[in-house]
């Protein structure tokens, strides 16, 4: 499965790792997404109604407990991470609201149809994300 | 899973938050009595440790509550009648919440004293994420599908 993100996750998550309070968020973005089957990350909350391009919010672990809402696309065997935030600490909210849920939703639809995405993969470490401009063909 | 398997998952869910919401507001969640009389210091530390075992169950018990409510959101073109029942189990949601929180609040006194704090965190953190499991409910079944910027895009998605 191909994992690819928007702009907004890579902000987010470059401002939060570099936070000594949130330094474990890598290692739950890597344990959680990363060596899955789209079966595997079917769960959650599911914000759209949606069998075959789920909008998944999930509740991540960590310190304090991580927000991260996600797209996949079955068909594709693609995911799309849209955005994380902390539940606690100097950065963290109770939630997001539902237009800001609506933001991100058309956001990464605009981003899919425009090829405007970062593919994810992992360093030979494996325990580092590497961000690429994404060149993929979607047609 | 057919209409019928979800109106019937979603009325055991909403037993299950009712009962629960019952019995929170029955049973005192600690003997305060016996905790604040410090009769025998042995009587006191058996308190203590019986008020964290029974804190760890209870964030369990509230923990498996928000898992099976997320679960939920997974059913798929839900009819009125189902959406009844959610309205009714969130509304449940809602009012063992707030019985949680006053519960909360009446353990200041503990707190203060440095008494079971990592127990009353963990069960704190239970309650904040089933009030987040019932907003996110009412989220998904009644306000997001009423937005049409995101009803239009659903749509969008299906075709890409």
């Amino acid at each position: 499965m191909k994992i690819f993100c928007l702009e907004d996750f890579k902000v987010e998550f470059e401002k939060l790792s570099s936070k000594k309070s949130y330094r474990d968020i890598e290692n739950e973005i890597i344990d959680y997404f990363f060596d899955k089957s789209i079966g595997e990350l079917e769960s959650g909350v599911r914000l759209n109604n949606s069998d075959d391009t789920p909008y998944i919010k999930k509740r991540l672990k960590g310190l304090g407990g991580y927000r991260c809402y996600f797209l996949l696309i079955l068909k594709k065997d693609a995911l799309y991470l849209m955005f994380v935030h902390p539940k606690t600490g100097t950065l963290g909210s109770s939630n997001i609201t539902d237009e800001s849920k609506t933001y991100l939703y058309k956001k990464v639809y605009k981003a899919i149809e425009n090829q405007d995405l970062y593919e994810l993969s992992l360093d030979e470490s494996k325990n580092k994300i590497i961000f690429s401009k994404s060149v993929q063909v979607l047609a | 899973m057919e209409t019928l398997e979800y109106k019937s998952e979603i009325s055991k869910t909403f037993s299950v938050v009712r009962s629960f919401s019952f019995n929170e507001k029955k049973s005192p969640l600690i003997d305060e009595e016996t905790l604040n009389t410090e009769e025998t210091m042995n009587t006191f530390l058996d308190a203590i440790l019986t008020f964290k075992s029974k804190m760890k169950v209870k964030a369990e018990i509230i923990s498996t509550i928000t898992e099976r409510m997320d679960k939920l959101t997974w059913f798929t073109n839900l009819d009125e009648e189902s959406l009844m029942l959610l309205n009714d189990l969130i509304s449940a949601a809602k009012d063992v919440h707030s019985s949680l929180i006053r519960q909360y609040v009446s353990l200041t006194p503990l707190r203060k004293k440095g008494i079971a704090i990592e127990e009353i965190k963990a069960w704190k953190s239970s309650i904040d994420e089933l009030k987040e499991s019932y907003e996110d409910l009412e989220s998904v079944f009644f306000f997001l599908p009423e937005m049409p910027d995101f009803v239009e895009t659903t749509k969008q998605l299906s075709l890409v």
